[in-house]
C-alpha cells in the first residue's frame, strides 16, 4: 500500500483541516474549548472481501435493532417469550413510556447507527457497542479525504480506495425518505455542543436547514421554521443532534431550553420525522447489548454474523459468579455512561478501589456489564515522524431508509497513550481515515 | 433553502460589521504605528479619540500589543475578530465552509502574530484575508439576500467608522449612497426616515458626525 507520499504530507493535511475549522468541543473545568481533532495520515485500510463481510454483518445487527425497537414500544413480543428480561427494558434509562405504541413515519428507528468494533489480533471483528441515538463522527473522515485527495492525489491515483465524499447524499437521500411534507432541518443544540462543527457541516452539504430549537415552533399540530421576515415554512423532517430528554420540555424534561415545545406531538400524529426515534435508547443500552445475537435470531432467524465482545451480566447469578471469579481478567463498564467515561480495566485498580468496586457490583449488579479484554490489533500512527503503534477502534455508519446501508468507510480512533485502550476524542485520541479497498 | 431566521439574520449582518471593523480598524492602525515610529509617538491617543474609544493605554509599546491582542480590552482588533469568527462559525450553513475559512485564517495569523517584532506584517495578513473573505462572498454565496444582509452590515459599519473620523463629504456621501442601495435589496426591516435624515445630513455644513454615527447605528431595526 502506497502511503508513503501522503503520510508525507501530514503537516499540509493537519493544516488545511485547521483552516476548514475542523474541530470538537469540549468542556474543561466548566469552561468551553475549541481543540482541533487530530488526524493521523495512515490510515485504516480493510480490503474488499473484508469490508463485504462486515457489510453483511452490520446490515443484519441493525435490522435486528430497528425490529427490536419496533416490538419494544409495539407488541413486546421478544418479553412475552422470554428472550430479553423485562428488567433489562424497563429499567433501561433509555427506554421512554412516551414512545410507547407510537410508530415512526415508514417504520424507521435507527436512522443512523454508529457501530463500535475492534479487531482483534485474530483479525475476528467484534462489536463493541451500538450507538443508536445520535452517533456522530462521520463528518471527519469525509473532510479529512477530501484534503488529503488535495494534498497528496498520487496517493488515490495508485490504490484504489472507494470514494466515501458520498456519506451526506446517503443521508439526504435517507432523510428525505421519511420526510412527511416540508424542509429538512438539523437541529443542533447550539455552537456549544461538542460535535457542532459536524453538525454544521451536514447541513451544509445536505442542503439542510441548520436550526436551534428556537426557530422552530409547533402551531396546529405541524412544526414551522419561521424566516426573519416572518413567513413560517412547515419542517417535514428533523435530524436531531440534542438527546431524547431535552427534545421537548412538554413530554420530558420540563427544563430543557434547548428543545422544542410539543414537537412530540407532532411526531406522535406523523407529521414530522424524528432522525432518530426518541427512545431507542432503550436498544443501545450496554445492558441490551448482551441480547443483540439473540434478537438477531429471533427476528431474522439467522445466526449473529458479527460477534460481540464476550460479556457476562452481573445481573444473572451465573454471570456475577464468573465476574467474582474472573475479576482481575475484565474490564467493567457502568451502563449508563458513555464517552469512554465509567470504563475500569480491574487489574489497573487498587486493592481499596476493588473491593469498593465489588461491594457496589453486588449492591447494583444491574449497572455493570463485564467484558473480557480484547487484545485488539494496534495499528500505526505517526509521531514526530516516527510509525508507532497504538489502539484504535472503527465506528461504521448505517443508515436505514427502505433497507439499511453501510457507508464504505468509517471513522477510525486511536488513543494517542501507547498505555491505553480509550479512544475517545474528548479523552485526548485522534482519528484517521477509513479506507475500504474497492478490488 | 432560502429562508433565514431571525437569528441567522442578525449573525449575517454582524458577520458584515465585525469584519468590516477589523479591516478598516487594523488599517488605520498601521497608519498610526506608521507615525508612531520616529514622528509622532503619542498618536496612540489621537488614534483612540478619533475611534472614541478610551485610551486605557499607558505608552506606545502597552497600546501597539493590547490593542491589537488583548482579549479583555473589548475595543482591541483582536476583540473584534473574535467577534467576527462567532457569529461566522454559526453560518457554516447558509455562507458555506470556504467564506468562514478565511475568517479562520484572520484568527491563526492573529495568534501567530502575537509574539511578531513587526505587528504590521501580520496584520497585512488579516487585512489580506478580509480582503479574501469577502472577494469569495460575492463569487461563493448564491443567496443574493445573504450577501445583502452580509454588506448591509459591512456598509452601516463603515459609515459609523467614517463619521467617527469625520471624512470628508464625497466619502460620507458615497457611503450613504451604497448603503441605501444595498439595505433596500435585503428584507431587513429598517427606519427609511432616518435614511432621508442620513442624505440630508451629509449635504449640510458642518456636517454632524455625531448625528451621522447615531442614525447609523439606529437605522436597522430589531
Amino acid at each position: 500500500m502506497k502511503d508513503f507520499e501522503l503520510t508525507r504530507q501530514s503537516e499540509t493535511v493537519n493544516e488545511l483541516l485547521a483552516r476548514y475549522g475542523v474541530k470538537f468541543g469540549i468542556y474543561k473545568n466548566h469552561e468551553f474549548k475549541e481543540q482541533l481533532f487530530p488526524f493521523d495520515t495512515i490510515p485504516r485500510v480493510i480490503e474488499k472481501e473484508e469490508f463485504a463481510y462486515l457489510e453483511k454483518g452490520l446490515k443484519q445487527r441493525v435490522m435486528a435493532l430497528n425490529c427490536f425497537i419496533k416490538d419494544i414500544y409495539g407488541e413486546k413480543k421478544i418479553i412475552k417469550d422470554k428472550v430479553v428480561p423485562e428488567e433489562f427494558v424497563y429499567i433501561s434509562s433509555g427506554y421512554l413510556a412516551a414512545c410507547d405504541g407510537v410508530v415512526p413515519p415508514k417504520g424507521v428507528y435507527t436512522h443512523i447507527a454508529g457501530i463500535d468494533l475492534v479487531q482483534g489480533k485474530n483479525k475476528e471483528w467484534y462489536v463493541l457497542e451500538d450507538n443508536l441515538r445520535v452517533p456522530s463522527g462521520a463528518s471527519y473522515p469525509m473532510i479529512a479525504r477530501e484534503i488529503c485527495r488535495r494534498s497528496s492525489p498520487d496517493t488515490f491515483e495508485s490504490n484504489c480506495i472507494e470514494d466515501n465524499r458520498y456519506y451526506t447524499k446517503l443521508l439526504r437521500w435517507m432523510m428525505d425518505y421519511v420526510n412527511t411534507g416540508g424542509h429538512t432541518v438539523i437541529l443542533t443544540p447550539g455552537r456549544y455542543n461538542a460535535a457542532y462543527f459536524e453538525h454544521s457541516y451536514f447541513a451544509e452539504k445536505t442542503g439542510a436547514h441548520l436550526a436551534t430549537g428556537s426557530e422552530l415552533t409547533v402551531e396546529d399540530d405541524y412544526l414551522y421554521f419561521v424566516d426573519y421576515s416572518g413567513r413560517k415554512e412547515k419542517v417535514g423532517a428533523v435530524y436531531r443532534r440534542i438527546s431524547d430528554e431535552y427534545l421537548d420540555p412538554m413530554t420530558f424534561n420540563e427544563e430543557s431550553v434547548i428543545g422544542i415545545p410539543n414537537i412530540y406531538d407532532v411526531y406522535r400524529k406523523g407529521h414530522v420525522a424524528l432522525i432518530n426515534a426518541p427512545g431507542n435508547g432503550v436498544a443501545d443500552d450496554k445492558g441490551i447489548y448482551y441480547f443483540v445475537p439473540k434478537m438477531i435470531s429471533y427476528y431474522l432467524g439467522e445466526d449473529a454474523i458479527l460477534q460481540n465482545a464476550p460479556t457476562y451480566l452481573p445481573f444473572y447469578e451465573e454471570d456475577r459468579k464468573y465476574v467474582l471469579e474472573h475479576f482481575d481478567e475484565l474490564v467493567l463498564k457502568d451502563v449508563a455512561e458513555a464517552g469512554g467515561y465509567g470504563v475500569v480495566f480491574a487489574n489497573k485498580m487498587t486493592a481499596q478501589e476493588k473491593e469498593d468496586f465489588l461491594n457496589l457490583l453486588q449492591k447494583e449488579p444491574r449497572r455493570f456489564i463485564a467484558q473480557e479484554v480484547i487484545d485488539f490489533m494496534d495499528i500505526d500512527i505517526l509521531e514526530d515522524g516516527v510509525r508507532k503503534p497504538r489502539k484504535a477502534d472503527l465506528r461504521a455508519f448505517v443508515l436505514m431508509a427502505d433497507e439499511p446501508m453501510v457507508w464504505k468507510s468509517g471513522l477510525t480512533r486511536f488513543s494517542r497513550n501507547p498505555d491505553s485502550f480509550i479512544v475517545n476524542s474528548s479523552q485526548g485520541g485522534g482519528f484517521k481515515d477509513t479506507w475500504v479497498l474497492s478490488r | 433553502m432560502g429562508i433565514i431566521s431571525v437569528e441567522n439574520s442578525d449573525r449575517l449582518f454582524w458577520l458584515g460589521r465585525y469584519s468590516e471593523r477589523v479591516y478598516t480598524s487594523a488599517r488605520l492602525f498601521a497608519d498610526s504605528f506608521d507615525k508612531m515610529i520616529d514622528m509622532d509617538l503619542e498618536n496612540y491617543e489621537v488614534f483612540c479619540a478619533q475611534l472614541d474609544i478610551p485610551n486605557i493605554y499607558c505608552s506606545k509599546e502597552d497600546f501597539c500589543r493590547r490593542y491589537i491582542h488583548d482579549e479583555n480590552d473589548p475595543n482591541s482588533i483582536y476583540s473584534n475578530l473574535m467577534r467576527a469568527y462567532d457569529n461566522a462559525v454559526v453560518l457554516r450553513n447558509e455562507i458555506g465552509s470556504e467564506p468562514i475559512a478565511y475568517i479562520q485564517l484572520c484568527v491563526y495569523a492573529m495568534k501567530r502574530n502575537r509574539t511578531a517584532s513587526a505587528p504590521i506584517v501580520g496584520l497585512q495578513k488579516i487585512v489580506d484575508n478580509i480582503l479574501a473573505f469577502w472577494g469569495i462572498v460575492d463569487d461563493m454565496i448564491e443567496n443574493e439576500n445573504i450577501r445583502n444582509i452580509i454588506k448591509t452590515g459591512k456598509r452601516i459599519e463603515r459609515l459609523d467608522l467614517y463619521g467617527r473620523l469625520q471624512a470628508d463629504r464625497e466619502s460620507i456621501n458615497r457611503e450613504i449612497h451604497r448603503l441605501a442601495g444595498r439595505i433596500a435589496k435585503t428584507n431587513l426591516h429598517y427606519d427609511e426616515d432616518k435614511l432621508d435624515k442620513l442624505r440630508g445630513l451629509a449635504e449640510q455644513d458642518p456636517i454632524d458626525y455625531d448625528e451621522i454615527v447615531a442614525l447609523a447605528d439606529t437605522l436597522r431595526k430589531d
